[in-house]
């Protein structure tokens, strides 16, 4: 454990002595303090017209009108600024031959997966933690329901968790790491459109198989405020599944030399 | 201290190290040489686990590399050819990271890190980034990541490449030092580094193991017949027959002839030493004698003699084997 801790400290130091973790959590911020201006607005105009009897829903539900659509923007976000953060992981280690460092010291390669993996995942949860900022203004001029909130941002903390174990294991496939990170977004940005191909509702096999392997779909549940075991047991399965391929791949790396 | 039995390891259908075994005592310096791509760097990197060989067995410090990486990792520091620095730590940092992740608790990893700065001498930088350093600070800061654990056993490959000749003797002579607790591999170019340094020398080529001697039995055992240069100015005549007829002498060759002086090698049954019957008969003669040197076999040539092949002989599919040792000190064909 106190190995694993160590590679994660050090990968969240390195996240943070180059300009990396302050480009992303600015970028995730600024974006997201965009959105949340957006969905405030419309939520207001709505109100207003319900206000002045104008049509609309008597009372807005803020959680219904605001946060949910906020969190799944969010996602949305995440899915194109995460694949930078995991990109440099393996390959700029394979590039500058500091994998040998680790692969020469007294660690397994799980622990140096999980290290990496925690690390990423603590300045995950970092850029996460600024856009809290904007929730805690909604419960100071407002009277959010607190529980969907949470069980929202569980939901993007674990869908984000999952894009990093892929974009670990593409990281650890490649020397480049601009090529791990567009591979990844690539690949992210499959597992969300998946569900496209047909409507589960249909009864087609095919398109239920697909609407369960889509990464965005099982994050819907979570922003109404349901937290379904069905949805965990998908994103640890897939968090899981992602770190055992990067050990896979860690391995035959180092049997191809 | 370190067994390696029967190593292979292949890329594809590319044979890297081919059956290489060998043993370090404990306490012994042993050189690694061999031309670019022998395989030097490959048998290194299997033996401190980085990569899996394809066949065969590396115990090291008691512990299969193979079977028991973590306890064999634990016992070994590892200098790669290029050092594995993170350019964007302190030099200080970087090596508290390394004790880190070999184990060594919080409590002694301030003075282990301020120690083995010390004997690289690196701690004039402890505190700039290392992807600042010239090329000689990043070797040595490397070292100090690969003694900071205090290995049983230490693989340094190419140690000294890129250090200035003061700090190629400093870290000759640390190396030097570390022999008497650490069981140490080096791999060189430099061949009076394997003489100054290493016990025991191994020349690999190929992938293949050609010789494993020490150095001064390597070069006694190719060195056949001992060579005396001889710088002379004869006056005009030639000094060749008068050479000759001295007694242990068992040939004279002129090597060249320039302002009227003439240099000779001059062949002699080993283990006589004709030095003073050669410089009696030069004075004796009434010539002027200019030099007189032994010429030794240097393990520059023995190293050339086992590692350049015949070139005709080279398209055949399997690896040849080196080829034998030629008794002859005859080293003028090219080494590519």
């Amino acid at each position: 454990m106190s190995n694993i801790l160590a590679i994660a400290h050090k990968e969240l130091r390195q996240y943070f002595v180059s300009p990396m973790a302050y480009a992303l959590i600015g970028l995730f911020a600024i974006i997201y303090g965009w959105f949340f201006i957006v969905s405030l607005n419309f939520v207001v105009r709505v109100s207003m017209q319900a206000g002045m009897g104008m049509g609309g829903p008597p009372t807005v539900n803020i959680n219904e009108y605001m946060m949910r659509p906020l969190l799944g923007n969010t996602a949305v976000v995440m899915l194109l600024v995460l694949p930078m953060l995991t990109s440099r992981s393996y390959a700029e280690e394979k590039r500058s031959g500091t994998i040998e460092l680790l692969l020469s010291s007294p660690l397994t390669e799980l622990q140096i997966i999980l290290g990496k993996f925690l690390g990423a995942l603590a300045l995950f949860t970092a850029m996460l933690g600024v856009t809290l900022v904007h929730v805690a203004v909604l419960f100071i001029y407002g009277e959010p329901e607190l529980g969907p909130i949470l069980s929202g941002y569980l939901g993007l903390w674990l869908m984000g968790a999952s894009f990093i174990s892929v974009g670990l294991l593409i990281s650890s496939a490649s020397r480049n790491q601009m090529v791990a990170g567009v591979v990844t977004f690539g690949v992210l940005l499959m597992f969300w459109v998946v569900s496209w191909m047909g409507d589960p509702s249909s009864g087609s096999t095919t398109a239920s198989v697909l609407a369960y392997l889509s990464i965005l779909d099982h994050f819907e549940d979570f922003s109404k405020g349901v937290i379904d075991t069905k949805h965990l047991a998908y994103y640890i399965s897939f968090i899981t599944f992602g770190l055992f391929l990067t050990v896979k791949s860690v391995d035959s790396e180092r049997w191809r030399g | 201290m370190i067994e390696v039995q029967h190593v292979t390891k292949r890329y594809g259908p590319v044979t890297a190290v081919n059956d290489v075994s060998f043993r370090v005592d404990s306490g012994q310096i042993l050189g690694f040489l061999g031309p670019n791509g022998a395989g030097k760097t490959t048998t290194m990197r299997i033996l401190t686990g980085c990569i899996p060989a394809t066949e065969g067995t590396a115990i090291v410090a008691g512990y299969d590399v193979f079977e028991q990486p973590v306890e064999a990792k634990r016992r070994t520091g590892y200098l790669p050819e290029t050092p594995p620095l993170y350019t964007d730590m302190t030099v200080r940092e970087y090596l508290t990271f390394a004790a880190r992740i070999n184990g060594i608790g919080s409590g002694a990893r301030r003075e282990r890190v301020a120690g083995a700065m010390a004997r690289t001498s690196v701690e004039d930088v402890a505190d700039r980034h290392c992807g600042k350093l010239s090329k000689g600070y990043r070797q040595r800061v490397g070292l100090a990541q690969a003694i900071l654990h205090n290995p049983d056993v230490l693989i340094l490959d190419e140690p000294t490449a890129g250090l200035d000749p003061k700090q190629i003797i400093e870290t000759r002579e640390l190396i030097k030092d570390l022999a008497g607790d650490h069981t140490i591999i080096l791999s060189t170019h430099i061949l009076p580094e394997v003489a100054q340094t290493c016990q025991s020398v191994i020349i690999i080529n190929k992938g293949q193991v050609v010789a494993v001697d020490t150095p001064a039995n390597l070069t006694e055992r190719l060195g056949g017949a001992e060579t005396i240069r001889l710088e002379v100015d004869p006056l005009g005549a030639d000094p060749e027959p008068a050479l000759a007829a001295v007694p242990g002498v068992t040939g004279v060759t002129v090597a060249e002839t320039a302002n009227g002086s003439c240099v000779l090698d001059v062949q002699s049954e080993r283990g006589t030493d004709v030095r003073r019957e050669l410089a009696r008969t030069v004075v004796s003669s009434g010539w002027g004698l200019l030099e007189l040197s032994p010429l030794r076999v240097s393990l520059e040539d023995v190293f050339l003699q086992l590692t350049t092949s015949e070139e005709p002989k080279e398209e055949d599919a399997d690896p040849e084997p080196a080829p034998e040792p030629a008794d002859t000190t005859d080293t003028t064909e090219d080494p590519t």
